[in-house]
């Protein structure tokens, strides 16, 4: 069936998207230019570079230890991203399925979700004392403390999705003799599927720019991306050229990211919003 | 015959019953482990932290017990009550512009457009980038270039960032900028589960533009406004890598919001337990407001 | 079923490392392992290239250097978890005053290479001490001035010569402003750059002592900062009109292109300035705050300082450690490389941008920072440039004294406790 398209409508998005690209510009162009390049005026912020070089780029990167952070980086988000998918579903299974029937589950998911508004600030010390003496001072550390920080948040979207799902499912199943867990592996879990995806999104967000969980818990060891990026700031001075070009990097893997999945982002992010 | 339907129903019960008992075994195994983690390290961590908001500790080195003291000096402290206003003023106002604009915005993206999906990408971008890098660019913005387009209009023009009455204002936009995509998208999917035959039947009676949005889109998509709201008012009163990057608090410290001085003065200056205390407060602050919240709207969602 | 996988690695790589602990190979090793971590993280070649020549030519010590970025975070996390670094390189200021107080550092009074400090730098540190406390505890190594740095080729091309008072220094001023050329570029968005000049002021216009006087009730800020607040506001006049509106790095940018003919900063801010026009001819003189030659002084704190940790158990290789670090040719190749001044005695060679200044730092004619005085969490910069945007002078002190008391009170307990049993012990 052809619709008849709003052309105006679309017109009024296409100019609105000058509010995105324009900032984006602004650090693109500033990325490639030399120090010297820069002047306080609006000309010397918006011209182009006198010439496209790469050079800030592998500055960048020899500076940032680029390979070695990414493959921290990386590695932190994915755990977390994959931890966060198998605890925090079971537990959002749980208490939904329970928590409208029984008051200490009830209790249980207002505990949970109370979480979401602890100021970080209040636990950062106690928990760099914790995490040292539990020798867990390192990225494994880091992974668990975001399975947790992301546990009431998550907990409270796998709960809400699973009134979309009709507990007739898994009776069905359970008549058919399948214990609770299996059932929630062969039907609950793969059903929550774009919630999964939901979770993932949000989780890998917040990971990946976080600077201040990594930079007190593992304490200078090893670097991720966005600690490697203090790099470009003593109180003395900041080359803003090499640190554009040093963002831009580390934004690469998580636009990539975005652009091969931004379909199930987008239909995720809005699966997770059904109540 | 009756009888035994009856019994037949019994013996179901029964072995529901077991069965139930079972699965009730099962939640228990998994949520045991699951919220003994939670409170390994979230809760205890913060009962630490409350311990130490009843101290003078500095963050290294000894420490002695002051009782109540940093609770009394939280409420007579000019520079902890003027965090606490500027946070909130931020919060609303911003709260309030991402939620228009996301609703405005949303409804555009989900009429019927060219490129869709391509400008509902586009649109999501700004949320990817984290706060400090928007705020670095942003910075530039603010202090070359919107003076200039001021100046071309023939007014004054200085740094909306030098000026204390202003300042607040450049946040809030860089803060909106970075949120509406999130705030849209959820819309998005609000607007979707609008059935279609509504809005035909609102048609046939004859609602248009602004009547039709009043009474029949938005109460259908109100709990996705909850949503927004909650988190929005929830994020921007933790308001942190903005400031970080566009103001370190200034001008004549009219920006410090409330984490900035948890952070600032709590970890990288001497006033940990202080701080702590302040961060206790704030907890509850943040736990009150989105009760209140949730309830309120809650209860609207019910009369309608 | 990629997340079932993760999950259960992670479960046993966590179960694995409660089982080993943290425990560090460093036992079967004969070597005594010596950690140094400092705070200079733009100086991170020059220690890695100490770092090198130091373990080559070291059989039994190896040096681990680390310069990890927000190193004073990173230092204080580690200190909570007691995993305390063994020689820690940190700035003679209110940080290093804290520590002392916590009783963190070993006292270093036997430490040979003491005798070649410059005696100011030592007085310096004791100085930084909030209760007179026996013993030494930090080894100076870089001082920084703070002071005007000024475009030299400007100034040549103009016939403007080096003001020694402060009244030369605003006809200076009117001067330049005559010519349509902006005397002073101020980037006091950042607040810590209101600093730099406030700080030079109080060091010629107040005793060295001011804050460690107010501390113990003799004065009040009101009545010693008065004239330093003054003329903080009388230099706006001759700075960019909206100075809030730009930052550190932007007003280093606009000296660097010649859009002013000074800049009211300290020597570190030049590798920046030179990053923008490397050509940029540069030196500069001392703030001179005072109409009487004679009290106008360099301010120069110690910006670079070695300490090592009360805990550390191997006091002879840490001082073996700083015993290299102070080496000549040590002490110059870090000179070079961030354009420092050494605290220890002999014949270095300067950068040129400090030419101005030359004569004080060979005659010793310095005194510290006062912002090393006060509490971080006090904004003390905050304070200043909230004044500078109103212009009240009486209102601003007065807050200055207020907020000096709110974020002092355990510490002026302390020094009048100190003072009162000194006094009686006296008697």
């Amino acid at each position: 069936m052809k619709e008849k398209k709003n052309i105006g409508v679309t017109i009024l998005l296409i100019l609105g998207l000058v509010t995105i690209l324009f900032p984006l510009y602004m650090a693109i162009v500033i990325a490639f230019k030399q120090p010297s390049e820069m002047t306080n005026s609006v000309s010397g912020i918006l011209s182009l570079p006198a010439r496209w070089s790469l050079d800030n780029f592998r500055e960048a990167m020899r500076v940032t230890d680029f390979w070695h952070s990414l493959g921290n980086s990386l590695f932190i988000t994915l755990a977390t991203i994959a931890l966060s998918i198998v605890v925090h579903s079971l537990i959002g299974y749980v208490l939904g399925r329970s928590k409208a029937k029984n008051k200490a589950y009830n209790v249980v998911y207002l505990y949970l979700v109370s979480g979401m508004f602890v100021p970080f600030a209040i636990l950062m010390m106690p928990l760099v004392k914790q995490t040292a003496n539990m020798g867990l001072a390192n990225e494994f550390g880091v992974i668990l403390l975001y399975t947790v920080f992301y546990l009431p948040m998550n907990t409270m979207l796998y709960s809400g999705y699973l009134t979309n799902l009709p507990i007739a499912l898994e009776e069905a199943a359970c008549v058919d003799g399948a214990s609770t867990w299996k059932t929630y592996w062969t039907i609950i879990f793969p059903n929550m599927r774009p919630m999964h995806a939901t979770v993932a999104i949000l989780t890998a967000l917040g990971t990946w720019n976080d600077v201040m969980t990594p930079l007190v818990i593992m304490s200078g060891d090893k670097n991720t991306l966005p600690l490697a990026q203090l790099n470009f700031q003593s109180q003395f001075g900041t080359n803003y050229n090499l640190a554009f070009a040093s963002y831009l990097l580390a934004l690469l893997p998580i636009i990539i990211f975005y652009i091969i999945c931004q379909k199930q982002i987008i239909a995720g992010v809005a699966n997770g919003a059904v109540k | 015959m009756q009888d035994n339907s009856m019994g037949g129903m019994k013996i179901a019960k029964k072995r529901q019953r077991v069965k139930l008992s079972a699965r009730s075994r099962t939640f228990l195994l998994i949520t045991i482990p699951i919220v003994a983690l939670f409170f390994t390290f979230n809760t205890l961590p913060l009962i630490q932290g409350v311990v130490y908001s009843f101290t003078n500790f500095r963050g290294f080195g000894s420490y002695d017990w002051v009782g109540l003291r940093n609770y009394v000096d939280l409420f007579q402290d000019a520079r902890v009550g003027s965090s606490y206003l500027f946070t909130f003023k931020l919060a609303v106002v911003t709260t309030i512009i991402v939620n228009v604009v996301s609703l405005i915005l949303a409804m555009a993206l989900n009429s019927k457009i060219k490129f869709k999906s391509a400008l509902r990408g586009m649109y999501f971008l700004p949320n990817v980038l984290g706060g400090l890098v928007v705020g670095y660019i942003f910075n530039y913005f603010f202090t070359y270039i919107l003076p200039e387009v001021v100046k071309m209009f023939g007014a004054e023009g200085t740094s909306m960032l030098a000026d204390s009455k202003t300042a607040w204002i450049a946040i809030a936009l860089v803060c909106a900028w970075q949120s509406i995509a999130m705030n849209t998208i959820i819309y998005i999917s609000g607007l979707q589960t609008v059935p279609v035959d509504v809005y035909e039947a609102g048609s046939l009676d004859g609602a248009t533009g602004w009547t039709k949005f009043r009474h029949l889109t938005f109460p259908l998509i109100l709990p996705f406004f909850t949503i927004n709201l909650v988190l929005c008012m929830k994020n921007f009163l933790m308001v942190f890598d903005q400031i970080m990057s566009l103001t370190k608090g200034g001008p004549a410290q009219s920006t410090e919001s409330i984490s900035y001085l948890i952070y600032n003065n709590g970890m990288s200056g001497g006033q940990f337990g202080f701080q702590s205390a302040n961060a206790v407060l704030f907890f509850v602050v943040i736990v009150v407001i989105s009760v209140l919240q949730m309830g309120f709207l809650g209860k609207k969602e019910e009369q309608l | 079923m990629l997340g079932k996988k993760g999950f259960f690695s992670a479960i046993l790589a966590v179960a694995g490392l409660l089982l080993t602990g943290c425990g560090d190979g460093s036992a079967d090793n004969k070597k005594t392992v010596i950690e140094l971590v400092h705070y200079k993280q733009e100086a991170v070649d020059y220690f890695e290239e100490v770092e090198r020549q130091f373990n080559d030519t070291h059989d039994d010590i190896e040096l681990k250097i680390s310069s990890p970025n927000d190193a004073m975070t990173v230092l204080k996390t580690r200190f909570i978890r007691k995993d305390n670094p063994d020689i820690i390189g940190i700035g003679g200021d209110y940080d290093y005053s804290n520590f002392i107080d916590a009783d963190m550092l070993m006292d270093v009074s036997d430490f040979d290479g003491l005798k070649d400090i410059k005696e100011n730098y030592l007085e310096i540190n004791e100085n930084l001490e909030f209760i007179p406390t026996e013993g030494t505890y930090g080894v100076p190594y870089m001082a920084n001035a703070a002071g005007i740095l000024y475009n030299k080729d400007m100034f040549e091309e103009h016939g403007w010569q080096i003001p020694e008072t402060w009244d030369e220094l605003i006809a200076l001023c009117e001067d330049i402003k005559a010519e349509g050329i902006l005397p002073f570029y101020m980037g006091y968005k950042d607040t810590w750059t209101c600093i730099s000049p406030w700080n030079s002021a109080a060091s010629c216009l107040t005793e060295p002592t001011v804050c460690k006087d107010v501390n113990k009730g003799n004065t009040t800020f009101s009545k010693e900062y008065a004239t330093v607040a003054e003329q903080m506001k009388t230099l706006l006049e001759y700075g960019p009109k909206d100075f809030a509106a730009y930052s550190y790095n932007d007003a280093c940018t606009a000296f660097a292109r010649g859009e002013s003919a000074m800049f009211m900063i300290g020597s570190y801010a030049v590798p920046q300035i030179k990053s923008v026009n490397p050509d940029l001819n540069i030196d500069s003189f001392v703030y001179p705050a005072s109409n009487n030659k004679e009290d106008n002084i360099l301010t120069s704190g110690i910006d670079l300082q070695f300490c090592i940790m009360k805990d550390c158990p191997n006091k002879e290789a840490a001082y073996e450690v700083l015993r290299f670090l102070l080496e000549d040719e040590n002490v110059q190749a870090y000179m070079d490389d961030q354009n420092a001044i050494p605290c220890k005695e002999g014949s270095f060679q300067l950068a040129p941008m400090l030419d101005g200044m030359k004569e004080y730092i060979e005659e010793s004619k310095v005194t510290d920072f006062q912002d090393h005085f006060y509490p971080s969490e006090m904004a003390a910069n905050a304070l200043i440039q909230t004044y500078l945007l109103d212009g009240d002078t009486e209102k601003f002190l007065q807050k200055f004294d207020e907020a000096w008391v709110r974020y002092n009170r355990d510490l002026i307990e302390k020094v009048q406790k100190y003072e009162a049993e000194h006094e009686s012990e006296g008697e």
